[in-house]
């Protein structure tokens, strides 16, 4: 015989207090994940092409980006560092992005320089609707490997890291 | 009337009143006609207090035995436990340490909002307008910090004892876990104050989890609660900092003390040592005819059924045990004294920092974590985040919680445990180096620079 009663029994009990415990867990991860993601998913329009003018970077309070002018190409990209989400400010004396919490430098294209980052800066997927440029925040595009050098330019002034 | 001692041992109290029940111990009570001692002889207080205070041997195992809080001790120790040096306190400086954090922990909820709308007013309200607030928050900040030290010196003086060794394996892993919801309960408390410090400290380490493969952002999403730092995370680590961690920690550390207890004191005990000999070559008892198998193998009755593992045979020709009640209490109570004091200073003399309110937009530099952090941080800048934030860190914990496993030689003497020591002393001296650089040596855009032109930590 395979098994007594006894030992069905116990695992009987064994199995319920799994599938408690199993019901249990999930039913509180149900509970706690987030549901919404309540900044994400606007299209904001970001008005005419002509007002980003070459080489610099535009911040959308809205959408938490950076419109950057490469001069040939307008990227939107995300402020958060893809190396531990600080907000990454631009540099306007150096012209990269700079972060301040690990050192971090991206060039106008959000493209890796230098730093601890895995990668380059995320990007946000940008559209015309005649001259006005949309940006789609619900969709982020992972940003370029490190060794993208597309739209890198030597740094044009000092860095606004202030040195010791 | 004199007392005169008496081959009872009760200190030649007389008789004045029969006893409560069969729970009362038979005990004489002094027929003092002072209010005093009418209260103590009356029925109220002796359904409280089972026995009366008395200075002798009997009494004060009594005294041990019948009060909840003195239970947690022995009735007697060595008296080698007394020594500073045994332990250095450490783990009872720990206990007072959470104490101290309890009762200040309370005291600001009384005047915390977990509110983004409010946290950070709270704050300032309780720095203007609240009587003794700063002083209080300060003192539970300070008791923090010491808290996590004492905890890592606690564990640093366990390994260099030996004490993680047989029978003491599992108090060793519940100790690590505890060392675990330490640095959970710092963590999760450093977000609460809602100013540029916090927000940026628990941004920088939450955003560690997304190297978690798999699992990573699901973690990271169940602690932040959304896409960014926001109220749903304040109102998480509220809970955490308040309920779930301090219940978890208490559960744990009853556990870890009980297990202290259960487990014995540590001895010094060498591979082939004279205690191991001795506990081993007791004889084996006389089994009956008719017992059952299983009582008796491998185990020696003493006193009932126990261990022999467990048993430590030393030397008894003479009694080197003391009364814990007041040798070991009195040395506790000004150890306890003296953390107090120690907080207590710190609090007055170094605030608490609270910088700007919680700016989403702007993030201060440099964006240091926490001290205890640092060293991961520093670790952070030279290496890959999933080989510098999740490999390494996960990796020294299961090594820790798995160390009394894989460390099977039984000594505890230094010299024959080389290998052990050189290793564990090289890793801890890289995570010390580690931490005072990122401490200490790290500045905006985390560049090297040196202490002494400007501090960037805030404790």
């Amino acid at each position: 015989m395979g098994s007594t009663r006894r030992e069905f029994l116990r695992n009987s009990w064994k199995a319920g207090g799994a599938l408690l415990g199993l019901a249990a867990g999930w039913t509180t991860y149900e509970s706690l994940r987030p549901l919404a993601l309540p900044a994400a998913g606007a299209n904001i329009r970001l008005g005419s092409v002509s007002t980003y003018a070459p080489e610099t970077a535009t911040y959308v309070t809205a959408g938490r980006l950076f419109v950057a002018n490469t001069g040939t190409r307008l990227f939107a990209l995300s402020q958060k560092c893809p190396h531990l989400g600080c907000r990454i400010p631009f540099c306007e004396s150096s012209g990269h992005f700079e972060c301040p919490c690990h050192g971090s430098k991206y060039d106008i294209g959000g493209e890796w320089i230098t730093g601890p980052s895995p990668r380059g800066m995320d990007r946000f997927p940008l559209s015309l609707d005649g001259d006005t440029v949309v940006v789609d925040t619900s969709k982020t595009l992972t940003g370029p490997e490190r060794g993208a050098k597309q739209y890198f330019k030597p740094a044009k002034g000092p860095s606004c890291a202030p040195k010791a | 009337m004199p007392e005169t001692p008496d081959s009872t041992g009760d200190g030649g109290a007389v008789a004045t009143k029969p006893p409560r029940d069969g729970l009362e111990p038979k005990m004489a009570y002094a027929p003092s006609a002072g209010i005093a001692s009418r209260i103590a002889r009356s029925n109220a207080w002796r359904s409280m207090f089972r026995h009366p205070n008395l200075d002798t041997p009997r009494g004060r195992a009594l005294q041990s035995f019948s009060n909840f809080f003195l239970h947690l001790y022995p009735v007697k120790i060595p008296k080698r436990v007394l020594r500073m040096r045994y332990s250095f306190r450490l783990g009872f400086i720990i206990s007072v340490l959470f104490g101290i954090l309890l009762v200040t922990g309370v005291y600001l909820m009384f005047f915390y909002t977990p509110s983004v709308n409010s946290a950070y007013g709270d704050m300032q309200h309780l720095r203007t307008g609240v009587g003794f607030g700063q002083l209080v928050r300060n003192v539970h900040r300070w008791s923090a910090h010491l808290m996590v030290l004492a905890v890592f010196l606690h564990l640093v003086r366990t390994f260099y004892a030996g004490a993680y060794k047989k029978p003491r394996e599992f108090n060793w892993v519940i100790g690590v876990m505890l060392l675990l919801l330490t640095l959970g309960l710092s963590f999760t408390g450093y977000l609460l104050p809602w100013d540029q410090l916090s927000y940026w400290a628990v941004t920088v380490g939450t955003n560690l989890c997304q190297y978690v493969p798999v699992f990573g952002k699901t973690v990271q999403n169940l602690l932040i609660g959304g896409p960014q730092i926001g109220q749903s995370t304040l109102l998480r680590f509220y809970a955490l900092h308040v309920a779930v961690l301090p219940l978890s920690l208490v559960l744990m550390l009853f556990i870890h003390i009980w297990r202290v207890r259960k487990d014995g004191f540590a001895v010094e005990r060498t591979s082939t040592g004279a205690f191991e000999e001795e506990a081993t070559a007791l004889p084996a008892p006389a089994v009956p005819a008719n017992a059952p198998a299983h009582l008796y193998g491998g185990r020696t009755r003493v006193l009932g059924v126990v261990d022999r593992e467990s048993i430590t045979a030393e030397d008894r020709s003479v009694d080197d045990t003391v009364f814990t009640w007041p040798h070991m209490l009195v040395r506790h109570v000004v150890v306890a004294l003296g953390t107090c004091a120690t907080v207590l200073a710190l609090g007055v003399a170094f605030a608490a920092p609270l910088r700007g309110l919680a700016n989403p937009n702007l993030t201060p530099e440099p964006a240091k974590a926490p001290w205890y952090f640092a060293g991961l941080q520093e670790l952070l800048s030279h290496f890959d985040p999933l080989i510098a934030g999740i490999l390494i860190p996960t990796g020294a914990v299961i090594v820790l919680l798995l160390l009394p496993y894989i460390d099977r030689n039984p000594s505890t003497v230094a010299r024959e445990r080389k290998v052990a020591i050189v290793i564990f002393s090289s890793l801890l001296a890289i995570a010390v180096v580690l931490t005072v650089i990122g401490t200490f040596f790290r500045g905006p855009g985390w560049s090297f620079i040196a202490p002494w032109t400007h501090s960037y930590i805030e404790m």
